[in-house]
């Protein structure tokens, strides 16, 4: 059966609006307590309110800020270390049974290492954000260097390439999606360590003014700051998916 | 052999160093602790019982919260593999809801639920649950077609269909799917815990960090890694042998 | 001197004698086959004669120096072109690859890579990947990038070996066009006895399970049939039937 492409949005869009006709008949039917659910009008308006008058929107800076500075860091540190790491067999050898030690270790678990370290403060927050982040791009990138068919690197060899030219020609193109799919779970851990973060050392961010919210019983406040954490979610995905698919249009031309 | 040993050189010769920077240039500090203060650290806490007792905590809220995840996912994702109309109507809806992060639900939890173990659980539930409904998914999407037609020709029912077609081929691809769900559960809950929950590992490595004691606390962080280790090594070797026992290439 | 010479050439691998000592020549110009059954050592021949083996005995020279490892001036070509090429770049820049190895200023390029994709008639195809090309053109693209290395040296392992058979024919007519041009020497494997004889000046066959009475190197048969071929009228010409009975009857048997 010919799937009709408006039919199928249509579809995806009447389940959206049955799901708000919920949350809608929910909150104002007292189904669950206003306290918990606010109504999705009081949502709106504190989004509106936080982000024109309010602080919502110097707070979403700083997350997004946050964030992003963490994760292009972790990026670079991830790739660098995995280029270092991954051409040489005997470095993994030593090396690669500890990163698979480290790598189911929850990146938030560093905080208290760090706030003892380094106190409450927003490099702080920072630091573990960039730490947490490097190791998927890290993992990635090994992985993919690793991965390099075996005929490539005859190929490299009956060209007589460079060790450089070999990396930069062969070797990271083809670790490529590793590195970017890699790339991808950092800023979704880049995210979780921001808020988490702001919300255990006290850091202006939309972290600490959802926990604000929550515990002054301001529901409403609490939802918007959810919905533009989800917001950042979707959008930072969105964009580094676009990204992906230019960078690695040749899988599928 | 070699392999083991060479596996240990790095990582012991970094605790060595960590050791001797701990006993002397950091002495008395309140942030490091020489790893065998740590390890002494530890036997305290297994002896008294604390270490037992936030560790069951955590791997059960995980536990409870990746079985909540696990049922609504997989039931959830059959119904989309199966049902292209249900597929397409929700997709939209999916991927509104789907990056939320985990964490931002952490004060709704905590209005809703208070401190303890449903708080947690919700929130592991919420992060594990997309991934598993996603992959199981997946799984169904991926099944060969070849086998469907066979099922129509031997006319099977729907529910034989189901059940003796269907569900076996995607076992193994959600037991993948558990293996990541453990890991996602583990993380959310430690997590949590540092975060607000006062239970559990996440929240006894940060009241340690708070009493400046470090020994503890990296007692702590090195007891929450081995068990995370262990746990998705054992996850994994389900995996392995359920692929195996499955006939399919683990 | 002759551009290549085997000196008593022993491999070993895995512990198994793959290659007995085997010696021959190539003269500059000349296009030599070699066939045999799976398992003669034809491709390891072939990869010592590019320095990606080392012999555990003897010594592979190219213009009278030992071969230790390979160079740029002998051209590769491999049987799984679909794993040969890179996936990320387009026909133009695979081939363009062979000139960034050699250091040739980036101005240079362009033409040159050019003009190499139109003797192998590839040029409306030069930004495509190869994943959007067939397989008959992502051999060519790959032999275009060996060209590309201006060799001294083009060895070719199999390379038609995965094509259907009209194309692997209209291959064959191109790269005997070509080699012709450039005045190319080729070294070309294949298990297809009537691909070696059509294109070979001389044909070496070889056989497996080396031991002592049993070289490696069974037969070395000159094809003294003129140039320009044609895959018809050769195919019928007296001296291709009697080397093909005489090499069939050879490789069926496995004998020398």
């Amino acid at each position: 059966m010919r799937r009709i492409p408006l039919a199928d949005a249509a579809a995806s869009l009447a389940l959206l609006a049955v799901l708000l006709a919920v949350w809608w008949a929910a909150s104002h039917g007292g189904w669950i307590s206003r306290v918990f659910l606010p109504t999705p009008e009081a949502t709106l308006a504190s989004l509106h309110e936080g982000l024109t008058t309010g602080e919502l929107a110097a707070f979403s800076a700083a997350t997004i800020w946050r964030m992003v500075l963490g994760w292009g860091l972790a990026s670079l540190a991830g790739v660098a270390l995995g280029v270092a790491i991954g051409l040489s067999a005997a470095v993994r050898a030593y090396v690669q049974p500890m990163l698979e030690f480290v790598r189911p270790l929850p990146a938030s678990a560093l905080l208290p290492l760090a706030i003892a370290i380094f106190g409450l403060s927003p490099t702080m927050v920072l630091a573990v954000v960039a730490f947490g982040a490097m190791w998927p791009v890290l993992l990635g990138t090994i992985h993919g260097l690793v991965a390099v068919a075996p005929r490539l690197q005859e190929l490299a060899r009956c060209l007589d390439l460079s060790r450089a030219a070999y990396v930069w020609k062969i070797g990271l193109p083809n670790a490529l999606p590793d590195i970017l799919a890699g790339m991808r779970v950092a800023l979704t851990v880049a995210l979780i360590v921001s808020v988490v973060g702001e919300m255990i050392a006290s850091q202006s961010g939309l972290g600490q003014a959802i926990l604000l919210a929550a515990r002054a019983y301001r529901a409403s406040e609490l939802f918007a700051g959810i919905v533009l954490l989800g917001l950042i979610g979707l959008a930072s995905n969105a964009l580094l998916a676009l990204a992906e698919r230019h960078w690695l249009k040749w899988q599928q031309p | 052999m070699v392999e083991r040993l060479r596996a240990w050189c790095v990582p012991l010769f970094l605790l060595g160093a960590l050791e001797l920077y701990a006993r002397t240039v950091a002495a008395g500090s309140d942030a490091i602790a020489p790893p065998s203060a740590a390890l002494l650290a530890w036997f305290g806490a297994a002896r008294d019982g604390s270490l037992w007792q936030a560790t069951a905590f955590t791997l059960g809220s995980a536990a409870l919260g990746l079985l909540i995840a696990s049922a609504l996912g997989i039931v959830g994702g059959l119904l989309l593999g199966l049902s292209p109309r249900a597929d397409v109507s929700s997709a939209l809806s999916i991927e509104l809801l789907r990056p939320i992060p985990s964490v931002a639900l952490i004060p709704l939890a905590m209005l809703v639920f208070g401190f303890g173990l449903r708080m947690e659980t919700a929130v592991i539930a919420f992060a594990a649950f997309w991934p598993m409904l996603i992959l199981a998914r997946a799984a169904v999407r991926q099944l060969e077609p070849r086998l469907l037609e066979v099922s129509c020709m031997l006319g099977l029912s729907a529910w034989q269909r189901g059940w003796k077609i269907v569900l076996p081929a995607i076992v193994p691809r959600l037991f993948v799917a558990l293996r990541l769900g453990v890991a996602i559960a583990l993380v959310v809950a430690v997590t949590v815990e540092i975060a607000a929950n006062p239970h559990g590992m996440g929240y006894a490595m940060m009241i340690a960090q708070q009493g400046l004691d470090p020994a503890l606390m990296l007692a702590w962080l090195g007891w929450i890694g081995a068990v995370g280790y262990a746990i998705n090594g054992l996850a994994l070797r389900l995996q392995q042998r359920v692929a195996r026992a499955m006939g399919e290439a683990p | 001197m002759p551009l290549l010479a085997f000196d008593r050439v022993a491999i070993h691998l895995g512990g198994r004698e793959i290659l007995s000592p085997t010696s021959f020549e190539v003269a500059r110009g000349e296009f030599v086959c070699i066939v045999g059954p799976s398992g003669c050592g034809k491709t390891t021949l072939l990869r010592a004669a590019s320095g990606l083996v080392a012999p555990q005995g003897g010594t592979v020279r190219r213009n009278g120096e030992a071969v230790t490892r390979p160079s740029r001036e002998v051209a590769f070509v491999f049987q799984d072109y679909g794993r040969a090429l890179l996936p990320w770049r387009t026909v133009q820049g695979n081939v363009g690859l062979a000139l960034e190895a050699a250091g040739v200023p980036k101005a240079e390029r362009a033409p040159r890579v050019g003009a190499v994709l139109d003797k192998v008639g590839l040029s409306a195809h030069a930004q495509k990947f190869p994943a959007q090309l067939s397989g008959g053109m992502q051999q060519r693209a790959q032999i275009a990038r060996c060209l590309a290395q201006t060799p001294q040296l083009l060895l070719m392992d199999e390379p038609f070996g995965a094509l259907d058979a009209l194309t692997r024919h209209g291959l064959q007519d191109e790269v005997a066009r070509l080699v012709r041009e450039q005045g190319l020497t080729v070294l070309f494997v294949t298990h297809d006895l009537e691909e070696a004889i059509y294109l070979g000046d001389r044909v070496i066959a070889l056989q497996a399970e080396p031991g002592p009475g049993r070289p490696s190197l069974a037969r070395m048969l000159e094809v003294p049939i003129p140039r320009p071929r044609d895959q018809l009228r050769t195919k019928e010409h007296p001296a291709f039937l009697r080397l093909r009975r005489e090499l069939f009857g050879f490789i069926e048997q496995g004998h020398g």
